[in-house]
């Protein structure tokens, strides 16, 4: 029933999916649930070593021939990232940046966070505009747990920047219990809400003379572009978000505009839904079977993407018996040798862990390879975290390469 | 320990604290009253122990929608496990009257459905009697109740002539309690298709499907029931004859509900549970295998649709979509709100009405917005949700696939 079905609905398995849809195919979406975009920052991370992200990224595939960017290579980044880039704006939530200079934007611990782009409502944070000396102020809710302004204030003047903290009241609001980002995010829609939260911030700048306002990344789920210019007017200066502990507003922001997109075009998503294996005939998947309610479902497409992760994503599990397994299709994996292999002596070892690395190894199109290097399935595509060859966490490259990757397996 | 038991457990250990279950809740996204999935599965599970008391009564509030188990980036059962926690409650405790009679929709829809049923439909709508019911037995004034039929959808099948040859494939009908006593329409339309589809079609003796007993907490009696459909279906499904449902409830809670709840997990459970489908990935299949027959009438609508959650739960997708898509003519816009509220019996009761009228908020928004007079929906008790919050008629799909087939007059 369907031209392409992609398997995982994390940024680079929504991203392919869009790509097909808009190449006039009927695509559907399977997963288990909801990706990692809801754990993550919301930005764009394209590599963290550099200052110049993009010219490093063609040493790096130089170097390694098997890096997910060397496979991708430049154009595939570069237009992935415009089209994303394309449909924030058409969602009004632009992400600003560029490909030739990091961004530094401080984290919930007031460290400096490399990143090349960020949706607007984060972008004043920049460390080099924190740096101009003028005061700013890192504020919350005492409601809100695991974010602490006096932490982060103190971490930021280490740097160099001009920080203060304070607390925030929160504004009357039927809820008295657990504040979670999204719950204080869905607070921040409504307008009393957001006038009360306003004036406050206008006091405190009255008497702190604060050039900039840091604050967790709550404000709003669907419209926070236009939250943050109505904080700026009544604050009287320039509002920045700071990205929370899981769940992220900003990745969620994120992912529902994917999700319309995709819906837009004629694309569907089905959730819940834990692809449990794969049949072939030959080199051709032909069908894979999901999990569900007293038997599996079956599903044929002629094309399909895996996007389903490494092993922070789930698509890739350790087995108690110490071995490493690919969770849909049981593909062959890239693994370190032998179980003792997988970490590194140290925890914080600057390496890193091999583990991490683990993943499916695949040829210049994408498609699976095995161990003697023979194309498993000339339909499949391997895109994002399931790759092999590569620690996106520790490079600092996670959304980069997912959306290098699911454009390429998009637009092929 | 039970095969649920220990992938409950288990999944238990899977919960990687990331809130991503919270954050979709729906409950937890309008009241205070319930903490959130995350909270009170599994987190509060580890402090749960047959010979503990009770560490947490805010399961109570979860509607059981399963909201969370579809989001769940790591599989938690989390939905099986309030579901089981709620009942523990209910073991240790017992069950207030109002949810004992709630529960009982067989029950209740046989005492108000036949020749007096327009007498029960009036007192059911008389405020004063209303306000008389929420007062005593705790029923929200405001509820949507069901009407009574004034016949059963069985007499119906019962005297009517078949259109047999003898010769036809069979398959079996689960009607389940609001088709029987409520809306015997939606079987007739089934039964027409169907048979359209060259079918024959059988009506086996059936209980109460036990989700209301389940989703109550009353584990005991919900056992019976199903029991006793297993019984009266076996056969059928033993010789490879499928049971088709219309309503979406009923027929998640046979394949799934019933035995993973229950830990019924023998080879004649498994075998109904197998042999068991919901109406449209049923037609779906037939699709798929070439089967299903295509010569429909043009029908010329928009209708909003809703898939409900108990249709989510099965994890087919959206086979109403992909059936209804076949029509020319037709246009069917998805509702993305995660819930009606009104969760089987949860919106009814006079605690929870506001938060259920809170959570369906959303989506009546969706219905009213489409302009349109006629929503639909695979799940009786959200229907009636939506028609009350709405005023707009929402209907089975299978009652606009008869009218396509030009069953219907």
């Amino acid at each position: 029933m369907y031209d392409t079905i992609v398997i995982g609905a994390g940024l680079s398995g929504m991203l392919a999916a869009i790509g097909r849809a808009e190449r006039g195919e009927r695509v559907l979406v399977l997963a288990k649930g909801y990706g990692a975009t809801h754990w993550s920052t919301g930005c764009i991370d394209l590599l963290a070593d550099s200052a110049d992200p993009f010219q490093r990224i063609a040493q790096l595939a130089r170097q390694y021939p098997h890096h997910p960017y060397a496979l991708a290579g430049p154009t595939a980044i570069e237009s992935g990232i415009s089209r994303l880039r394309a449909i924030c704006e058409a969602a009004n939530y632009p992400l600003a940046g560029n490909l030739n200079r990091n961004l530094l934007l401080p984290t919930a611990l007031g460290a400096l966070r490399p990143t090349a782009f960020a949706p607007v409502t984060m972008i004043a944070g920049d460390a080099r505009q924190l740096r101009d000396g003028r005061p700013t102020l890192i504020a919350s809710f005492a409601e809100l747990r695991d974010f602490f302004p006096p932490l982060i204030a103190a971490n930021l003047r280490a740097q160099g920047i001009a920080a203060t903290a304070a607390q925030l009241t929160l504004p009357p609001t039927s809820r008295q219990r657990d504040f979670s980002p999204v719950t204080l995010a869905r607070l921040c829609e409504q307008p009393a809400f957001r006038a009360s939260l306003g004036e406050q911030l206008a006091k405190l700048v009255q008497q702190g003379g604060y050039a900039r306002i840091g604050l967790p990344a709550i404000l709003g789920l669907k419209h926070a572009t236009e939250v943050v210019r109505e904080l700026q007017n009544r604050a009287g200066a320039l509002i920045f978000e700071i990205p929370t502990l899981p769940v992220s507003v900003p990745g969620m922001r994120l992912y529902q505009i994917l999700e319309e997109e995709l819906i837009r075009l004629g694309g569907r998503i089905q959730l819940g839904s834990f692809v449990q294996r794969g049949e072939h005939i030959g080199d051709t998947l032909i069908a894979v079977h999901s999990e569900a309610a007293a038997r599996e479902q079956r599903h044929t497409a002629r094309r399909w993407v895996l996007a389903t992760g490494g092993v922070l994503g789930g698509g890739v599990r350790a087995t108690p018996e110490g071995h490493l397994r690919e969770t849909a299709l049981d593909l062959p994996l890239q693994v370190p040798a032998g179980r003792a292999g997988w970490f590194a002596p140290r925890f914080l070892a600057e390496e890193g862990h091999p583990v991490f690395q683990s993943g499916v190894r695949v040829d210049e199109r994408l498609r699976p390879l095995d161990a003697a290097g023979r194309v498993v399935y000339d339909n499949v595509m391997v895109v994002g975290g399931a790759l092999a060859g590569f620690d996106p966490i520790r490079e600092g490259s996670l959304e980069g390469t997912a959306i290098a990757t699911a454009w390429m397996a998009g637009m092929s | 320990m039970d095969h649920i038991e220990l992938s409950l457990t288990q999944s238990l250990d899977h919960c990687i604290k990331c809130n991503i279950c919270t954050s979709a809740c729906p409950v937890a996204a309008v009241t205070d009253a319930f903490p959130g999935p995350k909270y009170v599965g599994p987190q509060a599970q580890r402090f749960r122990h047959a010979a503990q008391p009770v560490p947490d009564e805010s399961v109570d509030y979860c509607s059981g929608c399963r909201v969370c188990n579809q989001v769940c980036p790591t599989g938690v059962r989390i939905a099986e496990l309030n579901a089981r926690a709620r009942a523990q409650i209910v073991a240790e405790r017992g069950m207030p009257l109002r949810n004992r009679i709630i529960a009982r929709s067989d029950l209740v829809g046989r005492l108000s459905s036949g020749p007096h049923a327009p007498l029960v439909n009036m007192t059911l709508h008389f405020a004063p009697a209303r306000w008389l019911i929420e007062r005593v037995m705790g029923i929200h004034r405001r509820a949507p109740l069901p009407k009574a039929s004034t016949y059963t959808f069985r007499r119906w099948f019962k005297r009517r002539h078949p259109a047999t040859n003898g010769k036809r494939p069979q398959v079996v009908y689960f009607h389940g309690c609001s088709t029987n006593y409520y809306e015997p329409r939606v079987g007739q339309a089934a039964v027409a298709v169907l048979e359209h589809l060259g079918f024959e079609v059988i009506v086996p003796p059936q209980r109460c499907c036990g989700l209301p007993l389940l989703s109550n907490g009353d584990f005991p009696a919900a056992q019976k029931r199903h029991e006793y459909n297993v019984a009266h279906l076996l056969p059928y499904a033993r010789a490879g004859i499928p049971i088709v449902g219309t309503s979406t409830s009923c027929t998640l809670t046979l394949k799934e509900e019933a035995p993973e709840l229950l830990g019924l997990h023998g080879d004649d459970v498994r075998a109904v549970a197998v042999g068991t489908y919901d109406i449209f990935e049923f037609l779906r299949d037939l699709y798929m295998q070439g089967r299903l027959r295509t010569d429909f009438r043009p029908v010329e609508r928009t209708f909003p649709y809703h898939p409900p959650c108990q249709l989510r739960a099965h994890r087919i997708g959206r086979p109403v979509l992909d059936v209804l898509e076949l029509v020319p003519g037709l246009r069917l816009q998805e509702s993305r709100a995660e819930c009606c509220g009104i969760a089987g019996t949860y919106g009814i009761k006079r605690e929870k009405y506001q938060i259920a009228m809170d959570v369906g908020q959303p989506l009546f928004d969706f219905v009213r917005t489409s302009g349109q007079d006629t929503a639909l929906c695979d799940s009786e008790t959200c229907r009636w949700q939506i028609s009350a919050a709405t005023g707009v008629t929402t209907r089975h799909p299978i009652e606009v696939l008869a009218e396509a087939y030009g069953l219907l007059s």
